[in-house]
């Protein structure tokens, strides 16, 4: 009895924690270089169940938890912006930052040249070139071409870093906003075409997270539901079982 | 994962707070859609993620797009348009200086230039008169006709560009101030290196582009409705909870 009392109350422990993720998902369906979270929800452990006569019956389930969280990384669309420091990566691959922390990892491609010529990020955060090295930029036009090549008036600067992971979604965790940090250092190969003028938008679905949405509420809305059954039986045992006449 | 149902609403409730910025935005551009020398600004919206909390989105910073506004031809020879970089330095009423692209000027009373917010355009140089017709260079000197026909150098219009112009900070009746993001004005005539030009019987329109702003708005009016969608929902379901015990 109690057993499927807690297994109800954990299926509604689960939904609060997707309703949660959905929550922040809708939150950045518009922000440049986010990767959706997904959790899905799996069984608890089971338990053996024993008949009154101590006969082994079977295994009973003990209620539902969330899955680890995994980051999709799939390719979000791009959005033509206009503005010659908005850049986003095309195929694999992460811009390098570089942060008081150490190196970060980013999709998100909003960079501005600061007062001193240096490309930033939006919080302030040099840009790395694919010798680790902050970049620093001359005035004027600047041109960025799809294999990272910086170009000022057809005079080479550098080449911007991007950094290649073999299996990001082993090897990068969230550290802040929207920056990976890694263990290990970027091991992987891949092809990466930098468009300048765009922005790699958020991969996060619309329609996707509607239907996961009505899905959390329903689910909680039953594992509710399932709560107060066990609790009326709980409630009908107590005040009659064991009544005499 | 530290989770609880308020945390969901609160993240939902400041993504609607940060949508209805935005929209602030996107509706400022497009009421500037026919206001000279305007430059479009974007909210800048992050992911907010501190100590493998997840809590939605922050707001940045703004910036303004520094995109060239196209150049129309006007009758007035006093409208003067920059191709290029740079800004008009224009006195503000606290005698601070701001930066502007807005260039239809007028001659008031005095002889002296002020743009259609009413600004003194600071420049170097002064009027003989009032009642003279002017005329500037593409190279910023001004020349005031005489009576006689004749044309005088009276002075020079230099221009101010910033290091990222980006970071300059509206001020409001489409004057900019400068920055600690956008660094220290450098001044220098229209046509140095780095700077523009001047266009006489010229305005530069608007950079809004009103393609762009209203997919801008359309999406952001669906992100709004699903964000107050997982608020509602995170509500009921909160009210579920409370009201699982029964009699």
């Amino acid at each position: 009895m109690i057993k499927g009392f807690y297994a109800a109350v954990s299926g509604m422990v689960t939904n609060a924690n997707r309703q949660e993720l959905l929550s922040h998902n809708i939150a950045n369906l518009d922000t440049p270089g986010f990767k959706q979270v997904l959790v899905s929800i799996e069984d608890f452990m089971e338990t053996g169940v024993a008949s009154s006569a101590n006969r082994y019956i079977g295994e009973l389930g003990l209620g539902a938890m969330t899955t680890p969280e995994v980051i999709d990384f799939g390719q979000g669309a791009l959005e033509s912006t206009g503005n010659q420091f908005d850049l986003a990566i095309q195929g694999d691959g992460f811009f390098r930052i570089e942060t008081p922390d150490g190196e970060r990892y980013t999709r998100d491609g909003r960079f501005l040249r600061d007062s001193e010529g240096t490309l930033i990020t939006t919080e302030g955060f040099s840009v790395l070139d694919d010798a680790g090295q902050p970049i620093t930029l001359p005035d004027g036009e600047i041109e960025i071409s799809p294999a990272g090549l910086i170009t000022s008036a057809g005079e080479e600067i550098g080449s911007l870093g991007i950094a290649f992971f073999s299996d990001p979604g082993q090897q990068l965790t969230v550290a802040h906003g929207n920056l990976y940090s890694s263990e290990t250092e970027p091991d992987g190969e891949g092809t990466a075409d930098v468009a300048q003028y765009y922005l790699e938008m958020s991969n996060a679905d619309p329609a996707q997270i509607m239907a996961q949405l009505m899905q959390v509420a329903r689910s909680y809305e039953a594992a509710q539901k399932m709560v107060q059954n066990q609790d009326d039986l709980l409630g009908k045992t107590i005040s009659s079982l064991g009544r005499l006449a | 994962m530290a989770s609880s149902l308020f945390h969901a609403l609160n993240i939902s409730r400041q993504d609607m707070a940060n949508r209805l910025i935005d929209l602030d935005v996107v509706g400022n551009n497009l009421a500037n859609m026919n206001t000279t020398g305007f430059k479009a600004s974007r909210a800048n919206f992050q992911e907010l993620l501190e100590d493998q909390t997840r809590s939605g989105t922050t707001l940045l910073n703004t910036q303004i797009s520094t995109q060239q506004g196209s150049v129309r031809a006007s009758e007035n020879p006093l409208d003067w348009a920059i191709s290029g970089e740079g800004f008009f330095q224009v006195e503000l009423p606290d005698g601070t200086t701001g930066y502007t692209r807005d260039g239809s000027f007028k001659l008031d009373a005095e002889g002296r230039l002020v743009n259609s917010s009413g600004y003194y355009l600071v420049w170097d140089g002064e009027l003989p008169s009032a009642n003279v017709s002017l005329v500037v260079s593409s190279e910023g000197i001004v020349q005031a006709q005489t009576e006689e026909g004749e044309r005088v150098d009276v002075g020079t219009v230099e221009l101010a560009r910033f290091a990222n112009a980006t970071g300059l900070l509206a001020q409001g009746q489409n004057v900019f101030l400068e920055s600690e993001a956008s660094g220290e004005a450098q001044l220098g005539a229209p046509g140095q290196e780095g700077f523009g030009l001047i266009s006489t019987y010229s305005i530069e329109q608007s950079n809004v582009d009103m393609a762009r702003e209203m997919t801008h708005l359309m999406t952001l009016q669906r992100s709004f409705q699903l964000a107050v969608r997982a608020f509602q929902q995170s509500d009921t379901m909160i009210g579920q909870a409370i009201n699982m015990r029964r009699g």
